[in-house]
C-alpha cells in the first residue's frame, strides 16, 4: 500500500524559510566579482614573474652597421675579419655557461618592426642587429658589459631591463595586494549575507526547530537541514556568477595575449585565435574559476552551521 | 525512574518568585503518576522540566538513569530527549506534514529503518481512530484528531517515559477511556508515565497515585 509518506521530510521546509532568489543572485553576484578579481590577480601575478624572472634576465643588444667588418685598421686580409656582429657574438660566448644568446633573424626583426614601419623587410633604413641575451636564473650580467663590448666593437648599445622591471614589479605586487584584499571582502559580505539569511529563516522557523530539538533532534542534525540549503544555494549562484564572468575575461585574455609573451621572438602584434585562446588562459587561474563555486558553497555552508549551532545553544 | 531533590525553576533568572519551588519526589520505573493541581500550579511548567526543554534553576534532577543537572552534555540531553514521549497541551504537530509524517518524525529522527517506520506508523494511527487520515496535512485537523496525532507521535518509538499534558481535553469519553487503558498497560510493561489532568472523573476511573501541585508547591508527593 503507498504510504501518504513524503520521504525524508521533517516539516522544516527551508525552500520558504530561505528562499532561493535573494541569496542565490546576491551569491552569484559575489563570484561574478570574485572571477573578475581573481583573473586581474592572476593577470597581474603572470606580469609580476615575466618581469622579476623573464625581463630582469634579459639584455638587448644592438649592434650598429652589423655586416661592416670589426677594424680597418688591420693589415690582414679584409675577407678574414669578423663582422661587427660576429664579434660582438664571439664576445658573449665568454659569458658562464647557461647563458643563451640569439641574433634576431631578419625575419623576426620585421616582425617586430612591422606596427612601426610597415613592411620593414623592404625598407632601405639600415637596420641594426639586435641580440637577445637571456641570463641564467639567478646570474647576473658584468657591470662594465657595455664598456667592454663598445671598446671592442664601438657603437654597441646594450639595454639592460633590470631598473624597469624592479618598479613594475612592484607595481604588478601592489595590484597584487589589492586583489587580496578585494577578494577578502568578497568573502566577508559572502559570509555576512549568509548569516543575515540563515538568521531570518531561524526565526521565521523558531516553533518548528523547538519541536524538533523536543523530539529529540540533534543540533548536527538542524544545523546540517540549514547549512546544506544555503550551501546549495551558494553552490548554484557561485555557479552562475563564475560562468557569467567567463565572457568578458575570455574578451579580456584575448587582449591582454600579445603582452604576455617572454621574449621577443614569441612576441606576436596580433590577437590570438578565439580557438587557441583556451590554450593561453593560465592553468592555475582555470583551477581558481572552478574552485570558485565550491568556496563560495564552503562559506555558506561554515556560516550556516556556525549560525545555527550557535543558536541552538539557547535551548537546552 | 524519576527523582527531583529540591528542584525549584524560574522562568528567567532573576526572576523574583519561581514558578516551581523546591519539589522533591520519586517515581519508580514504570510507575504511573497523576498530575494535579489548579489552573496556573504550574504542571505544565514540571512537565517541560522533564522533558528537560529547560533545566532546573535549582535543586538536582535525575531522569532515565541520568542526572540532568550535573553539566551534563547536550548530545546526552539529546539522547535523554529522544527516549521520552511527549504530548503537549497545545498539541505542536508539524502544521505542513501529514498526519504519518508527524508520527514518523521521532523514529526518523532516530534514524530506524523507513519500512519500520512505515509499520509502527500505519498501526499506531489505526489504533487512535486515524488508520484512514494518514495523509491529511496536520493543519487541516480538527482539535481532537490532532490531539490523536500527538499521542501517538508521544508513543510510536516506544518511550521509556511518558509525559502527556491534559491528553484527554479534546477527546470523547470513549477514546479517553482507551487512551487510559493504553497508558495503564504501558506503564504495567516498565514505561513510566505521568499525566496531568483536570477531569476528576478520569482519575477516578483509574485510582493512581497522584503528584498535586499548588502555586507552584508540592502538597502530595504521590508517595
Ligand atoms: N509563557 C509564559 N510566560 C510567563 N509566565 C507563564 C508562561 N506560561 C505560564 N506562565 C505562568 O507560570 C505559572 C505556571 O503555569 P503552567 O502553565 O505551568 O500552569 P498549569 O498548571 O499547566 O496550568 P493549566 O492547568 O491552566 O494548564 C502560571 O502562574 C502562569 O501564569
Ligand atoms: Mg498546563
Amino acid at each position: 500500500m503507498a504510504l501518504p509518506f513524503s520521504g525524508r521530510k521533517d516539516g522544516l521546509s527551508l525552500s520558504e524559510a530561505l528562499p532561493d532568489r535573494s541569496l542565490f543572485i546576491l551569491v552569484a553576484m559575489m563570484s561574478f566579482l570574485a572571477a573578475l578579481t581573481l583573473t586581474g590577480a592572476t593577470g597581474a601575478r603572470t606580469l609580476s614573474t615575466r618581469w622579476a624572472g623573464g625581463a630582469a634576465q634579459l639584455l638587448t643588444i644592438q649592434v650598429s652597421e652589423p655586416d661592416q667588418p670589426l677594424a680597418v685598421t688591420s693589415k690582414a686580409d679584409k675577407t678574414a675579419q669578423p663582422t661587427r656582429a660576429d664579434a660582438v657574438l664571439a664576445d658573449l660566448a665568454t659569458l658562464p655557461t647557461g647563458t643563451q644568446v640569439h641574433r634576431l633573424t631578419q625575419d623576426e626583426l620585421a616582425r617586430l618592426l612591422t606596427p612601426w614601419l610597415g613592411d620593414a623587410g623592404k625598407t632601405a633604413l639600415p637596420l641594426p642587429a639586435v641580440i637577445e641575451v637571456r641570463l641564467a636564473e639567478g646570474q647576473e650580467a658584468p657591470t662594465n658589459l657595455e664598456q667592454t663590448l663598445d671598446a671592442h666593437v664601438p657603437g654597441t648599445v646594450v639595454e639592460h631591463n633590470a631598473e624597469w622591471s624592479t618598479r613594475l614589479r612592484a607595481l604588478a605586487q601592489s595590484l597584487l595586494a589589492c586583489a587580496a584584499l578585494a577578494l577578502a571582502t568578497v568573502g566577508g559580505i559572502a559570509t555576512m549575507i549568509t548569516a543575515l539569511a540563515t538568521k531570518a529563516g531561524l526565526s521565521t522557523r523558531r516553533d518548528i526547530i523547538k519541536i524538533l530539538h523536543g523530539l529529540g533532534a540533534t543540533d548536527s542534525y538542524i544545523a546540517g537541514r540549514f547549512a546544506w540549503r544555503t550551501g546549495g544555494l551558494a553552490l548554484g549562484g557561485g555557479l552562475l556568477g563564475t560562468l557569467l564572468a567567463m565572457a568578458p575575461l575570455l574578451l579580456l585574455f584575448r587582449m591582454a595575449a600579445p603582452f604576455a609573451a617572454s621574449t621577443l621572438q614569441a612576441a606576436s602584434t596580433t590577437m590570438p585565435d578565439w580557438r587557441t585562446l583556451p590554450d593561453l588562459l593560465p592553468g592555475d587561474m582555470l583551477i581558481g574559476l572552478a574552485a570558485l563555486p565550491f568556496v563560495a558553497a564552503f562559506i555558506g555552508w561554515v556560516t550556516t552551521q556556525f549560525m545555527v549551532r550557535v543558536w541552538l545553544r539557547r535551548l537546552p | 525512574m524519576i527523582r527531583l531533590t529540591n528542584v525549584s525553576w524560574r522562568r528567567e533568572r532573576k526572576a523574583s518568585t519561581p514558578v516551581l519551588s523546591n519539589l522533591s519526589f520519586e517515581v519508580p520505573q514504570g510507575g504511573f503518576r497523576w498530575l494535579l493541581g489548579p489552573s496556573g500550579a504550574g504542571k505544565t511548567s514540571l512537565l517541560s522540566l522533564l522533558h528537560v526543554e529547560s533545566l532546573p534553576s535549582d535543586g538536582t534532577l535525575c531522569l532515565l538513569d541520568k542526572d540532568v543537572t550535573a553539566h551534563t552534555h547536550r548530545s546526552v540531553l539529546v539522547r535523554l530527549r529522544q527516549r521520552i514521549g511527549m504530548v503537549h497541551q497545545d498539541f505542536r504537530l508539524m502544521p505542513d506534514l501529514s498526519v504519518a509524517d508527524n508520527v514518523a518524525l521521532p523514529m526518523r529522527l532516530q534514524h530506524r529503518p523507513e519500512d519500520e517506520i512505515t509499520d509502527e506508523v500505519q498501526s499506531i494511527l489505526k489504533w487512535v481512530g486515524l488508520g484512514d487520515q494518514l495523509g491529511v496535512r496536520a493543519s487541516r485537523l480538527s482539535g481532537g484528531e490532532q490531539q490523536r496525532t500527538a499521542i501517538a507521535r508521544a508513543i510510536v518509538h516506544r518511550p521509556g517515559l511518558i509525559l502527556a499534558d491534559e491528553p484527554t481535553n479534546a477527546l470523547e469519553e470513549p477514546q479517553a477511556h482507551k487512551l487510559l487503558d493504553m497508558f495503564s498497560e504501558l506503564s504495567s510493561m516498565g514505561t513510566t508515565v505521568i499525566v496531568a489532568t483536570h477531569n476528576e472523573a478520569l482519575v477516578r476511573r483509574l485510582p493512581r497515585p497522584a503528584l498535586v501541585l499548588e502555586r507552584g508547591r508540592l502538597v502530595q508527593d504521590g508517595a
